[in-house]
């Protein structure tokens, strides 16, 4: 027989997750999908239930000095709304589904599930965020990029629970999402790519980009990014055909029902390389 | 002309709020899920998981008190293990071997749901695999061995007019092409399914689906009893598209097994999943054209070979083919033509009907072939096509007379004033990011040849009732498609009366006259001339007092013959008539094309209700553009490898534009105040005019739908 518990506070929350072996549930939006039964009967979760979302604990955004603190219980549809939400993020939570789910699913949630083509994700990447993960021990801080080692897998030890996604605040003037989804929209992508960076005078102070949904995680190479930092945007210009081939040896994606590993892998280079080239024209508007 | 001044706002065209919309809006309307009924038990399928194998055995676990696993021991002495559609080859249970993924083995039936599931999850199936043929390919190879007679065919047939080896013998040049599309899937919102019970004596069953009078055909063959001891009743139904033409039988017969040992309530109801995997979808086809060319480049001929994946058993492919190859030379008067059509088994689900009936695979490969030989010629295809538009009187490729007024030029001219056709596909030839597409259209309206004669032989009633109203007894359903309406208005207007005052109920078999299935685009004309036919006569007698009941039975128009075994002859009453134009933008770092234009005209007849055709138009679109750009749907190792509404992706409203819908009004006689069949017929252009538009837009023929930009892209890097 399969519990659902539903703590009055954060410390029952964490009480709960050590004690049992409980599936934590925000919005349910993956995970009632992910255990769907025979209409009319319960979800078949393996185990013991955990409900989050009410916890108030979980619901703020704040902007504590030079970090932005997203409570894990958050919706995607406030995420969207808060002016504090850096562009490429909220380009990103635009994009996830249609206004009933994100009314309800959590960019927690999106993390945790760990999906290849989760588009939280990618933006998340590209952001350096950090997970904040709370047990009844205390609280610890994982980069994103530590936090998930593959699809659907991550470090979060069985009495943890991810309480809040940190955004660092930085200065970037380049921020860029793009979705190539199954359709237009309420579709998961069948490759994603972010890119943050900060133009000053002309000359690239840093770039963080990252590609969705091309392998077991997001594609990210701080090596290459490190190549653009410190050039002019003529030498990026220059340097573009290497960089492309840079991430032509790190992008490996795989055939599946929603595309092709030749397809993906093309138009995630292309949409690199129309990146690159229309950088100068992205900074003339700053 | 413009829309209103022939479809006058008082007219039969005039649009009335739907008789069903405030309910279904609301959520009132109770579909077959929503019916309670007493002691209901549930009921779910054992399946086969091979493509292809002997069955050696199914070892079933002892089963609890209540439990009960139902197979082919318990169809009662004097039935068949077979499910009666056009002929019984699909079994009710797998016989000793299977042919597809997900064929029914048994079904397990109980009280509690978790219970049924344990039960089933115990059942062990041993299979003895056998080498499976999935493709058209390895159909027509008879991979592992054939799976029906000795060439893997349910059907062939031929179809000549003229003289074509003599024109390809004189041609100066042949264009070749092999067109292809893909299985579609339904996706009626509302899943199949159905309850069974046994009541006053008798099976009943209470069911989502198009055709009550079919299934109560099948079970009645399955059971071996007589037809009227089975009785079928229509709940609200949530769309069908044709997947709840013939499937409805599938399920009936298994449940009316399991009644007739049970007799109890039995709900068997699929969850989405279950129905994107184990339903029959749309036939995929693969036909390749020949033209014969003269000198002066005027085609003079034509070879046509047809070829559809029928899957495991024939249901209806025959039919279906039929209608592929009589559609075969769309709306163009071709001098000396052959073509071929053949029907493959192989070990994918049995395909069947689905919105427009192999024609739109017909059409598909002529309207692109057509485009094709446009370009080669240097000219644009809508001016080429329209060179070669059949006119009444000409022989038609089954050498007959066209005898319908045609309105071709006029619905190009209109169309062209709509979108701008003539002027953008020559600005666009050198445009890279643009281009447009033009199909040009005819849907042969209700049964083909005299089915409606010798096959269905319509009959519908009418009846004054003691509060005043009149009521309505057919057996054609509402889905969806605004049928109540339109029928009830059609009486309405013959009575004088609102169409409040007619009452139409979902069909019974035990109360109302079998006047066909809803299929074939036959409801409105067929069905619907019948109902006018006899408000008429109800009108005369009114004064006889409530309880007067007059009666009609379908007759052929005058003048009209057929030959079924030579398909030779007048290959339908009627036919609707369209034209549509798509016009499309590219994003060539994505290979994505986006459509920024859906323009379309046609002629059915006179339109019942302007709203609803214009709906239809609407929704047969853009159904029609997921077919041909978005709805993937692979076979890997027997299975539908895009199964949940994730994956299989239909449009959304942000994925078209709207469709923009004009008529001419060209009044048939033998339709209820002028009207032809629209269901289908909107369904039939816009994948040929998609294609032609991205063909046009990349500079490079397409050949096959669905044209996804992971094909665009390897057709772009094929060079
Ligand atoms: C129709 C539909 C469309 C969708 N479209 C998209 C899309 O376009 N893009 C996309 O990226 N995703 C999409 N999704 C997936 C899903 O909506 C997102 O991944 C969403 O962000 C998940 O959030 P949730 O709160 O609903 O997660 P839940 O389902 O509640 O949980 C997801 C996982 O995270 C864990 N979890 C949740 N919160 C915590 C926590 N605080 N601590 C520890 N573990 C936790 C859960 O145990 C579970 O493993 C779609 C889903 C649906 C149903």
């Amino acid at each position: 027989m399969v519990r659902a518990f539903k703590p009055a506070d954060l410390t029952e929350a964490l009480r709960l997750r050590k004690e049992t072996a409980c599936v934590p549930l925000a919005g349910g939006t993956d995970l009632m999908v992910k255990y769907r039964n025979w209409t009319g009967l319960p979800p078949a979760f393996p185990g013991d239930v955990l409900f989050l979302s009410h916890l108030k604990e979980l619901q703020t955004l704040e902007r504590r000095g030079e970090t932005l603190r997203i409570g894990a219980g958050v919706p995607l549809a406030d995420i969207a709304a808060w002016p504090e939400t850096p562009a490429v993020l909220r380009e990103a939570v635009r994009g996830i589904a249609a206004p009933a789910i994100r009314n309800v699913a959590t960019l927690a949630g999106n993390v945790c599930n760990a999906s290849p083509a989760g588009d939280g994700i990618c933006a998340l990447y590209a952001l350096d965020a950090r997970l904040e993960l709370t047990s009844v021990d205390g609280t610890r801080e994982v980069s994103i990029l530590a936090f998930i080692t593959g699809p659907g897998r991550t470090v979060l030890r069985r009495d943890e629970l991810v309480t809040a996604v940190l955004v660092p605040r930085r200065a970037a003037n380049i921020q860029v999402f793009r979705k190539v989804g199954t359709r237009k929209a309420n579709a998961l992508a069948k490759l994603s790519f972010a890119a943050v960076g900060e133009v000053k005078e002309g000359i690239v102070d840093a770039m963080a980009l990252s590609f969705g949904a091309v392998g077991p995680t997001v594609v990210r190479s701080t090596e290459t990014e490190k190549r653009m930092a410190g050039k002019t945007l003529a030498e990026v210009t220059a340097l573009a055909p290497s960089i492309v081939e840079d991430y032509a040896a790190l992008i490996v994606p795989i055939d599946d029902q929603r595309s092709t590993a030749a397809y993906r892998k093309t138009v995630a280079l292309n949409l690199l390389k129309s990146f690159l080239e229309g950088l100068k024209e992205k900074v003339k508007g700053i | 002309m413009n829309k209103s001044d022939t479809l006058n706002e008082t007219g039969i065209s005039a649009p009335v709020r739907r008789v069903d919309a405030m309910e279904k809006l609301t959520g009132k309307a109770r579909y077959i899920s929503d019916y309670p009924f007493e002691g209901l038990l549930h009921a779910r399928l054992l399946r086969s998981d091979r493509p292809r194998a002997k069955i050696l055995g199914i070892e079933v676990p002892d089963l609890p008190a209540g439990y009960s696993y139902v197979d082919a021991r318990d169809i009662p002495a004097g039935g068949r293990n077979g499910i009666r559609m056009i002929t019984d080859d699909w079994p009710v249970f797998a016989r000793d071997e299977v042919r597809f993924v997900g064929e029914t083995l048994g079904l397990v039936v109980g009280p509690d749901r978790e219970k049924v599931l344990e039960i089933l999850s115990g059942i062990r199936v041993t299979y003895e695999e056998l080498e499976p043929a999935f493709t058209i390919e390895e159909g027509l190879a008879c991979k592992g061995g054939p799976i029906v007679g000795d060439d893997n065919l349910y059907g062939t047939y031929h179809l000549t007019k003229g003289d074509p080896e003599a024109a390809f013998r004189r041609a100066a040049r042949v264009v070749e092409g092999t067109y292809r599309t893909g299985f579609q899937e339904h996706l009626y919102l509302e899943p199949q399914g159905m309850v069974g019970t046994w009541e006053d004596g008798k099976i009943t069953l209470y069911a989502s689906a198009q055709c009550p009078f079919y299934i109560r055909k099948s079970v009645a063959h399955t059971l071996g009893i007589p037809e009227p001891a089975v009785r079928v009743r229509q709940v609200t139904t949530g769309g069908a598209f044709g997947g709840k033409e013939h499937f409805p039988d599938v399920i009936a017969t298994v449940l009316s097994v399991a009644v007739n040992k049970i007799r109890r309530p039995i709900r068997l109801v699929f969850e989405r999943a279950e129905d994107i995997r184990f339903t029959c979808k749309r036939h995929p086809s693969r036909v390749t054209i020949r033209t014969a060319l003269d000198e002066a480049g005027a085609i003079i001929g034509m070879d046509i070979d047809t070829v559809i994946n029928a899957g495991g058993y024939t249901s209806s492919s025959l039919i279906v083919l039929q209608r592929a190859i009589l559609h075969g030379i769309g709306v163009y008067n071709i001098p000396n033509v052959h073509i071929r059509g053949r029907a493959v088994a192989t070990n994918t689900f049995p395909s069947d009907a689905f919105r427009g009936f192999g024609a739109p695979q017909g059409l598909f490969a002529i309207e692109l072939h057509m485009s094709h030989l446009a370009r080669e010629l240097g000219m644009d295809p809508g001016s080429f096509k329209q060179k070669y538009f059949i006119k009444t009187g000409d022989t038609t490729i089954t050498n007959t007379a066209m005898k319908d007024e045609i309105r071709l030029n006029e619905m190009f001219r209109k169309v062209d004033a709509m979108s701008g056709y003539r002027r953008k596909v020559k600005a666009y030839d050198d445009d890279p990011l643009k281009g447009i597409g033009i199909a040009f259209v005819n849907h042969g309206c209700g049964f083909t040849g005299n089915g409606e004669q010798e096959i269905i032989k319509a009959v519908a009633e009418m009846e004054r009732l003691s509060d005043g109203r009149a009521a309505l007894y057919v057996s054609t359903v509402e889905m969806g498609q605004g049928l109540q309406t339109v029928l009830r208005k059609i009486a309405a207007r013959e009575l004088d009366c609102g169409v409040d005052n007619i009452v139409y109920d979902n069909p019974d078999t035990d109360r109302v006259p079998d006047s066909g299935p809803t299929v074939a685009s036959r409801s409105t004309m067929v069905v619907g001339y019948l109902v006018q036919q006899c408000a008429r006569e109800l009108k005369r007698r009114w004064g006889e007092g409530p309880g007067t009941r007059v009666r009609k039975q379908y007759r052929h128009p005058e003048g009209l013959t057929w030959d079924q075994d030579t398909l030779q002859g007048d290959a339908y009453p009627s036919y609707g008539w369209g034209v549509n134009v798509v016009e499309v933008a590219f994003d060539p770092v994505t290979y994505e094309v986006k459509t920024t234009g859906i323009w379309t005209v046609y002629d059915v007849g006179v339109p019942m209700d302007t709203r609803i055709v214009t709906g239809q138009a609407a929704g047969g679109g853009i159904q029609a553009l997921g077919y041909a750009a978005m709805e993937v749907c692979e076979v890997v190792d027997g299975r539908f490898r895009q199964h949940t509404l994730t994956d299989y992706t239909i449009p959304t409203a942000m994925d078209f534009p709207s469709v923009a819908c004009e008529f001419v009004e060209n009044p048939y006689a033998y339709g209820p105040f002028g009207a032809k069949g629209a269901g289908e017929l909107v369904f039939d252009a816009a994948a040929p005019a998609y294609a032609d538009a991205v063909g046009h837009l990349i500079g490079r023929k397409i050949h096959e739908i669905p044209v996804t930009p992971e094909k665009i892209m390897e057709v772009l890097q094929d060079e």
